[in-house]
């Protein structure tokens, strides 16, 4: 155990461990900022440039590009109310309000903070829980496997979204859009209507740039005027919370992690309900109810902590049993195995540089991070001054190039046109696309260990509840799925009665 | 019919679902599709393309009606127009003409999406983006795909 740690440290402290570290939170950061991009957006478009380094270090630069993203998302939604996530949506609640009170640099103060304390927090749940649990999953059949990639999948779309039937179809396409190419059992070409291209599966890359970067860019890039921002002196004196800040968010702070460990632990959930229960939770608690959503610094603290920590926690199970919870997750689960590298139970034992490595990458990230965001955020902040209809065209060039180079084949950018407008078709008829990726990269995964569990039991359903651990996981797949259906008849019934008044 | 019109964003996304479904079925029957002990590889297809079906059933019998109405304004048709155009100029000059002119080219024609570029801008970050893209790419990380 100690010599593993030391592994992990020597690969995290390691020059280009340091540097790739660097670079993926700088990077991460820079584009989180940009208003409208979002974390998938951001990594997506990132991605391709980690294709060429070696495992180890791709994974640190990624994981440092996402936890980067989502510091930096928060900027723009505090001082432009334009944030580029759902989750940092939560944070412009209160931070906008405070922006406009003149106290903006206080919110981005108080949001660095509360990032790294969650952050934090995260880290210290995801090294005391992943060894244990990789244990327990040593003993895991393709059984307990189909039950947790079924739970991920199905609480993925069922817990926050407001539209869970269509969610659970987005799942189902990507699960079939993940068999595309040679089946490994028979040989059999399926879905491939003879292009050869297509023969090793879709390229994760461009699905994913295409089904999160281009819709934002498409939509945008008409776009003539953004929110102008208020220049005010972000120098590190101005910035500073008062003594009341201080002590009215540490509390919220401390909620927000735990809230945020738990939910991002789970298959399928991750920030954004973190984010919106920690929310509510202050709201509940505070003695001031009435300020949130004017400005109330507590409702900056303890969202922002809740998604750092759920960020951290996430990898949780991804690096302890392979199964990744939210789509970011299955976007890190892809570039692995794209790296050769076969995510589960053990890959704690057999590469501990790599889970270590990783880990302690997440403590100097976020340190650097604390440096980029605090005393150089008036850097990020001008960066919101350049024009958007400058900036769109030169994403667009950049996320040609990175598709391009990462197997130099023209196909893959019509296959990102192809997903950027089957985006854009799912943002037209509200179906969200975050699902659909979850499906993708599990697909092949799911029909592997379905089919083995079912060779092994000749071919009786039943093997599945037979065994204790799957059987209650799938009774809570089965009432996910009845809630799912329930609760869209609940919404048909009240649309109705508010349509007939 | 008003029916139908107040609830067409949950009905077409049903049909859609149903469609999608529907092919997934019949193109996953092509394959041989075996029994549970022993599975083909058209087995798991059918059985999503079936699990879309009942999706896309209960989609339209649970419709409700939209909150807000569908709609793309025309800077959006403009964008979608310009950017898919850019995409494709370097998809097609790429590998015949190369990095320097397939970047000038998408970044020429995506500039032009917003109205608030003009011509003359849209050049000069054409030809710049272009040459700092081949010094970066090229030059600087070495990629291998040619600057002209």
């Amino acid at each position: 155990m100690i010599s593993d740690v030391l592994a992990g440290l020597s690969v995290a402290l390691s020059v280009d461990g340091l540097l790739y570290c660097f670079l993926g939170v700088f990077l991460g950061t820079f584009v989180g900022v940009l208003p409208g991009i979002g974390i998938m957006a951001t990594l997506a478009m990132l991605m391709p440039i980690t294709y060429h380094l070696s495992p180890n270090f791709a994974l640190i630069m990624l994981a440092g590009i996402y936890y980067g993203a989502s510091y930096g998302g928060s900027t723009a939604a505090i001082l432009m109310n334009l944030p580029g996530t759902a989750t940092s949506a939560v944070t412009g609640l209160d931070g906008y309000p405070m922006a406009m009170q003149g106290r903006a640099g206080q919110a981005l103060f108080m949001t660095a903070i509360a990032s790294f304390v969650g952050s934090m927090f995260g880290v210290v749940l995801l090294v005391c829980f992943s060894v244990p649990l990789s244990r327990i999953a040593l003993q895991f059949g393709p059984q307990e496997y189909v039950a947790l990639m079924l739970l991920g999948l199905i609480a993925a779309s069922v817990i926050g979204s407001g539209r869970t039937i269509r969610s659970l179809a987005s799942v189902s396409l990507g699960l079939a859009l993940g068999l595309i190419g040679l089946d490994l059992n028979s040989g059999t070409a399926r879905f491939t209507f003879g292009q050869a291209q297509l023969f090793d599966g879709l390229p994760l890359v461009a699905l994913a740039i295409g089904l999160f970067g281009l819709p934002g860019i498409i939509s945008n890039a008409g776009r003539t005027t953004l929110p102008k921002v208020e220049q005010t002196n972000f120098r590190l004196r101005n910035m500073m919370p008062t003594r009341e800040d201080w002590r009215r968010s540490s509390m919220p702070m401390l909620r927000g992690s735990s809230v945020g460990g738990f939910f991002g632990a789970l298959p399928g959930t991750g920030g954004l309900v973190a984010t919106f229960v920690s929310y509510a939770i202050e709201r509940k608690v505070s003695r001031r109810p009435e300020e949130f959503g004017k400005g109330a610094i507590e409702g900056v603290a303890a969202p922002e902590a809740a998604n750092n920590s759920a960020v951290q926690a996430a990898f949780i199970p991804t690096l302890s049993l392979g199964i990744p919870g939210d789509p970011v997750m299955a976007i890190m689960l892809g570039v692995m195995m794209v790296h050769g590298i076969l995510p589960g139970p053990t890959l704690i034992q057999s590469s501990p540089d790599l889970f270590w490595g990783l880990i302690v990458s997440f403590v100097i990230g976020n340190l650097m991070l604390l440096v980029l965001n605090l005393p150089l955020v008036g850097l990020w902040v001008r960066l919101l001054s350049i024009p958007y209809n400058l900036l769109s065209p030169v994403i667009v060039a950049l996320t040609c190039i990175g598709i391009y180079s990462v197997n130099y084949q023209v196909s893959d950018i019509a296959i990102l046109v192809a997903f950027g407008f089957l985006g854009l078709g799912m943002r037209a008829l509200d179906f969200e696309a975050a699902p659909l990726l979850l499906g993708f990269v599990l697909g092949p995964m799911v029909e592997e260990y379905f089919r083995r569990a079912l060779t092994i039991s000749n071919g009786d359903l039943g093997t599945f509840t037979e065994r204790p651990i799957s059987a209650v996981i799938m009774v809570i797949v089965a009432l996910l799925l009845v809630w799912a259906v329930v609760s869209s008849v609940l919404q048909m019934r009240r649309g109705r009665v508010r349509h007939a008044s | 019919m008003r029916y139908v019109t107040e609830r067409l964003n949950d009905i077409i996304a049903g049909l859609v679902t149903l469609a999608v479904g529907l092919f997934i079925v019949l193109q996953g029957r092509s394959y041989s599709v075996g029994e549970l002990r022993n599975m083909g590889p058209g087995y798991f297809p059918v059985a999503i393309g079936c699990a879309m079906v009942l999706l896309s059933v209960v989609m339209i019998a649970t419709a409700k009606p939209a909150d807000d109405q569908m709609g793309t304004s025309w800077h959006q048709v403009r964008g979608m127009v310009f950017v898919t155009a850019g995409f494709a100029a370097f998809a097609l000059t790429i590998e015949p003409f190369g990095m320097l002119a397939a970047v000038a080219l998408a970044v020429f024609l995506s500039a032009l999406a917003s109205r608030a570029t003009s011509i003359v801008t849209a050049l000069v970050l054409a030809v710049a983006t272009a040459a700092a893209c081949v010094l970066l790419f090229r030059v600087g990380l070495g990629l291998q795909i040619q600057a002209f």
